[in-house]
C-alpha cells in the first residue's frame, strides 16, 4: 500500500506505476490532468487549497453531445426569460461534494462572457444560470461544467416548488419582524408587571403602553396579516376556523388596549397580542415547513428527457419534438433508450425490458415485426421503429391520462386537528360572547366585563392547539428522516395511522427486483477473471447478478481484454481470448453450440462453457428481501393486512406467497387492475397503503390512501406516491407504520394537553379571576407543555 | 424621574434594533439565506477576490444591460 499516492486532481489514491507524472504532479487519468491544467490555466487552482483532502470524481468523458441543448424544444422547456431580457435556465449540478466545488463552479461560470449570474445552492446541488443568449449558449455553458469536471442536467423547476419557495420566505420575514417585536414587548412588560406589583406613575405606564403600542402594530398588521386572509377565506367558506378565532382574539385585544392607553386607566395587553401572533405563527410555519422538505431528493431522481425522438425522413435522421411524430414515421431506437411510442420493429432485434408494464424483470426479445409497447426500455437493442399510434394514443399518454384522474380521486381523510380547531373556535367565541354578555347584565361596567370576555378569548390561547399537531408531525417527520423514510406531506402521518390494509407489489418491493446467484456449482478448476469479463460484456440482468455474485466471493479477478466477443441476443455471449473460446449463456446458447449439458432448475440457469465444455453452472433466483415474513406478521398482529398483487405469473406469486406466508394474492394484474382493486377496497371503506416501486404501480399508488414507494423505484412511481423509502427495505415499511402511529399519539396528547388546560383556565375566566400576569404566564406554559411533549417523543425514540 | 427619559431611551434602543431587523429582512428578500450551508461557508471563503468578484459581475450586468436586445 505504501506505493499509493494520490491524484492531485481527484486525491483517489492509486499505485504510482498506473499514474501519469506532470512535473510534480501525479494524476490518475487524462480527465484529471486536463481539469488541474484548466483551472491553473484560469488562475483558479486555489480551489486545491479549498477542497482539502475531499476526494472528487474522476473526469470522464461520456456525455451526450450538448448541441442537444441548444435544439428550440429544449429551450422551450427549460429555458426562462427573465425581466431583462436574459436567459435563466435551472440545472442540477452533479459531482458537488463540498463547498469548494460550489465556489470552482460559480467561478469559472462567471468568468465566462456574456454569463451573468451563476448562483448554486449547496444543500440540494441546484443552479440557477443568468446568461445573455447572443453571446453565449447554453451548450457553451453546460460545455465548461463539464470541462471543470462536473455534468450538469437541466430540471423543470416547478410552479409549484417556485410557491412553495416564495411562501417559506414570507414567512421568514413575517416571523423575524414577529419575534423582533415579541422580544422587545417582553422587555417592556417585565417594567409593567413589575409596576403592577410595587406602584409605577401611571405616565410612565402610559409611556410603555405607546411604546408597546408601536411595537405590536406590525406584529398584528404585518405579521398577523396571514391570519386575517385566513379569516376571510373562512367566512367566505362559512367556516369557523382557528384564523378567526386568532384574528378576532388579537385585534379585539389590541383595540381595547389603544382604548385603555388613552383613559390612561388599567391594563393594556399589546404584550398578549403580539405573543399570540408570534406563536401561533410558528406553528404555521411548522407546518408549511413540512409540506416542502421532500420535493428536493425527488427533482434529483427524476432526470427528465428533453421531449424528441430520432426519425428517419428522406433518408437521413433527423430528431423530431415527440407531439410531432406521426402514424407511418420510423422512429430509431438505440440500446439503453426508453420507447416513447408504441410501434411494430421494421428493423434490428433484441432484448427489452417490460417492467413499467408488467413488473416482470425477465427481458423478453424482440424481433422484427413484432409489436413494442410505449415505456418499455431496450437493454441491448438497436432497432427501427414502423410508429402505429401518434403520442397522444401510446400507451404511455394512456397511462399518464388515467395517472391524472386516480391523482384527483384519491381520498382525503379529515384531519383530526382540523375538525378540533372549528368546534373549539366556535365554542371559545360563543363563549366569550356569553360571558360579555352575563357580566353586563349583572350589572358590570361595559370596560369590566368587555374585558371579562376578551379575556375568555386570551386565555383560551389557540396558541398551544395550533403548535399540537405541526410540532408533533415535525417530531414524527424528522425521526423519519433520519432513518430515510421521507414523508411528503405531514398530514400524511395522520392518514397512515389510520391504515388497515396494505398492499404490496412483489418484484422489487417483497423481493429485491433483481436476479441473485442462489447457487454455484463448478465442475472443473477455470480461471474466473475470464468468466468475470466475459459477464461484464453485457448489461442482461442475468450478467449483472453474476459479477455482484463474483466481485463479493472476491476471487483476485483482473478484466481480459477479449479478442472477439459477440452478444446473441436472448442467447449470451461468445467470446475469444487467444486460442481458448469461451461460452456463457442460457441452454439455447448451449444447444445452438452443441454443448452437451444435463442439468436443469426451476431457477434462472447460466452456463459457462470454456473451449466447448462446461465448466460452471449458476443458478439465480430474485431473493425475497430480510425480514420479510417477521414484518409481514407483526403487522398483522397490529391489525394491518397485508395483500400481494403481482404481474408476474401464479406460479412465482404462490412462491413468494408461500415464503412469506401470505394467504391473499393476486396475480398476472395489469397496472389498471392494481388500480381498481384499490377502489374496490375503498369501497369496503378500507384505508388502504399500496407499497410498489415500478411505473406499472403507479396507477395503484396514486389511487391508494397512501403510495408507499422505494427509493429505487422510477422516477414517475416516487413522483405520485406519498412516503418514499429511501434505503427500499421492508424494515423501513415497518418503522414508517410505527412512527405514524407515534406520532398520531403524539397529537392526540397534545391535544388532550391543550383541551385540558382550556377546561381549567376558561371557567376561571369567566369568572373574572384571571389577572393580567397570570394570563400572561400561563398562555407561555401551555405552549411550552406541549412543545416539552413531543420532544419527549424524540428523545425516546432516539434512545432505542 | 421624568418620563421623558424613559421615552428618549425606549425610542433610541428600538430605533437602533430596528435598523438591524431592516437590514435582516433585506437579507432574507436578498436570497442570501436560501441556502442555509451556502451561507455558512461563505464566513470562512468570503474575501477581497469574492468582494471584486460580485462587483465585477454586477458591472457586466449593466454593462450587457445596455447593449442587450433579445431577438
Amino acid at each position: 500500500m505504501s506505493n499509493n499516492i494520490a491524484c492531485t486532481h481527484c486525491h483517489l489514491e492509486f499505485d504510482k506505476s498506473l499514474m501519469i507524472e506532470d512535473e510534480t504532479h501525479y494524476f490518475c487519468c487524462k480527465g484529471c490532468q486536463g481539469v488541474y491544467h484548466l483551472l491553473s490555466d484560469e488562475g483558479l487552482d486555489s480551489f486545491y487549497d479549498k477542497a482539502g483532502d475531499v476526494t472528487l470524481t474522476p473526469q470522464t468523458n461520456q456525455y451526450e453531445d450538448s448541441s442537444n441543448f441548444n435544439s428550440p424544444a429544449f429551450y422551450d422547456k427549460f429555458v426562462k426569460i427573465d425581466s431583462d431580457g436574459f436567459s435563466e435556465v435551472s440545472l442540477v449540478i452533479e459531482g458537488i461534494h463540498c463547498s469548494a466545488c460550489v465556489w470552482l463552479n460559480e467561478k469559472a461560470l462567471h468568468k465566462m462572457d456574456g454569463v451573468i449570474e451563476a448562483n448554486i445552492n449547496f444543500t440540494n446541488n441546484k443552479a440557477t444560470i443568468i446568461w445573455a443568449d447572443n453571446i453565449v449558449k447554453l451548450s457553451n455553458i453546460i460545455d465548461m461544467i463539464r470541462a471543470i469536471g462536473y455534468n450538469a442536467f437541466p430540471y423543470d423547476s416547478s410552479v409549484q416548488e417556485i410557491k412553495a419557495n416564495a411562501q417559506r420566505k414570507d414567512y421568514y420575514l413575517r416571523m423575524a419582524v414577529a419575534i423582533f417585536a415579541s422580544m422587545n414587548i417582553m422587555w417592556i412588560a417585565v417594567a409593567q408587571y413589575a409596576g403592577y406589583f410595587s406602584g409605577i406613575d401611571q405616565d410612565i405606564k402610559t409611556t410603555l403602553n405607546i411604546a408597546e403600542g408601536i411595537l405590536a402594530t406590525p406584529v398584528l398588521f404585518y405579521s398577523g396579516w396571514i391570519f386575517f386572509r385566513g379569516a376571510y377565506f373562512g367566512m367566505k367558506n362559512k367556516v369557523v376556523n382557528m384564523d378567526i378565532l386568532v384574528a378576532t382574539g388579537a385585534s379585539l385585544t389590541y383595540l381595547y388596549s389603544i382604548y385603555i392607553t388613552t383613559i390612561e386607566q388599567g391594563e393594556a395587553y399589546f404584550d398578549s397580542v403580539s405573543m399570540i401572533i408570534t406563536f401561533v405563527l410558528i406553528g404555521k410555519f411548522l407546518e408549511v415547513l413540512s409540506k416542502k422538505s421532500a420535493a428536493d431528493a425527488l427533482d434529483i431522481m427524476g432526470k427528465n428527457l428533453p421531449a424528441e425522438v430520432n426519425i428517419i425522413k428522406d433518408n437521413s435522421l433527423v430528431s423530431c419534438k415527440l407531439s410531432d411524430v406521426m402514424i407511418g414515421d420510423i422512429v430509431v431506437v438505440s440500446s439503453g433508450e426508453k420507447v416513447l411510442l408504441d410501434g411494430e420493429v421494421t428493423k434490428g432485434s433484441g432484448s427489452f425490458d417490460e417492467s413499467s408494464l408488467t413488473g416482470e424483470n425477465e427481458p423478453i426479445y424482440k424481433n422484427i415485426g413484432d409489436s413494442i409497447i410505449s415505456g418499455t426500455v431496450s437493454i441491448d437493442a438497436d432497432i427501427q421503429l414502423l410508429v402505429t399510434k401518434d403520442f397522444q394514443h401510446s400507451t404511455l399518454s394512456h397511462l399518464v391520462q388515467l395517472l391524472d384522474n386516480a391523482i384527483n380521486k384519491k381520498p382525503k381523510i379529515e384531519q383530526m386537528a382540523n375538525k378540533l380547531s372549528e368546534y373549539f373556535s366556535t365554542v371559545i367565541l360563543s363563549l366569550s360572547f356569553i360571558t360579555f354578555l352575563v357580566w353586563w347584565y349583572l350589572p358590570h361596567s361595559f370596560e369590566t366585563s368587555f374585558m371579562v370576555g376578551i379575556s375568555v378569548i386570551i386565555i383560551a390561547c389557540p396558541c398551544a392547539l395550533a403548535l399540537a399537531t405541526p410540532v408533533a408531525t415535525l417530531v414524527g417527520l424528522s425521526i423519519g428522516a433520519k432513518r430515510g423514510i421521507l414523508f411528503k406531506e405531514a398530514a400524511q402521518l395522520e392518514t397512515m395511522a389510520k391504515v388497515d390494509t396494505l398492499v404490496v407489489d412483489k418484484t422489487g418491493t417483497l423481493t429485491i427486483g433483481k436476479p441473485e446467484v442462489i447457487k454455484e456449482k463448478l465442475l472443473n478448476d477455470f480461471n474466473f477473471s475470464l468468466l468475470y469479463s466475459l459477464v461484464n460484456l453485457s448489461n442482461h440482468p442475468v450478467s449483472k447478478g453474476i459479477v455482484d455474485y463474483l466481485s463479493k466471493e472476491d476471487k483476485n479477478l483482473i478484466n481480459i481484454n477479449f479478442d472477439t466477443y459477440n452478444q446473441i441476443p436472448s442467447s449470451g455471449i461468445t467470446a475469444q481470448y487467444g486460442d481458448v473460446i469461451v461460452h456463457g449463456g442460457n441452454l439455447k446458447l448451449m444447444r445452438d453450440n452443441d454443448i452437451d449439458i444435463k442439468y436443469t432448475s426451476d431457477n434462472t440457469l447460466f452456463y459457462f462453457a470454456i473451449d466447448k465444455k462446461v465448466v460452471a453452472i449458476y443458478e439465480l433466483s430474485d431473493k425475497i428481501k430480510d425480514g420479510a415474513k417477521d414484518i409481514i406478521s407483526g403487522l398483522a398482529s397490529r391489525g394491518i393486512e397485508t395483500i400481494m398483487l403481482t404481474g408476474d405469473n401464479e406460479m412465482s406469486a404462490k412462491k413468494v406467497a408461500s415464503e412469506i406466508s401470505l394467504e391473499r394474492f393476486y396475480f398476472e394484474q395489469t397496472p389498471e387492475d392494481k388500480s381498481k382493486f384499490i377502489e374496490a377496497l375503498h369501497n369496503e371503506k378500507k384505508v388502504v397503503v399500496m407499497v410498489g416501486d415500478g411505473i406499472n404501480d403507479i396507477l395503484a399508488l396514486a389511487r391508494a390512501d397512501i403510495g408507499i414507494v422505494m427509493g429505487s423505484g422510477s422516477d414517475i412511481a416516487v413522483d405520485v406516491s406519498d412516503v418514499v423509502l429511501l434505503n427500499s427495505s421492508l424494515k423501513s415499511l415497518e418503522e414508517s407504520f410505527k412512527i405514524a402511529r407515534t406520532t398520531y399519539g403524539l397529537i392526540k396528547q397534545n391535544l388532550g394537553i391543550s383541551l385540558l388546560y382550556n377546561a381549567i383556565t376558561i371557567p376561571l375566566a369567566m369568572a373574572g379571576f384571571v389577572i393580567p400576569l397570570v394570563a400572561a404566564i400561563s398562555m407561555s406554559v401551555s405552549s411550552l407543555l406541549v412543545v416539552g411533549n413531543s420532544m419527549r417523543i424524540n428523545l425516546k425514540w432516539n434512545k432505542n | 424621574m421624568d418620563s421623558w427619559v424613559i421615552t428618549m431611551m425606549l425610542g433610541a434602543s428600538i430605533f437602533l434594533g430596528s435598523i438591524a431587523l431592516f437590514a435582516f429582512l433585506w437579507a432574507i428578500k436578498n436570497g442570501q439565506f436560501d441556502d442555509e450551508e451556502k451561507f455558512l461557508n461563505a464566513a470562512k471563503f468570503d474575501g477581497q477576490d469574492e468582494l471584486n468578484d460580485a462587483v465585477n459581475q454586477e458591472r457586466k450586468r449593466e454593462e450587457l444591460k445596455k447593449n442587450y436586445k433579445p431577438e
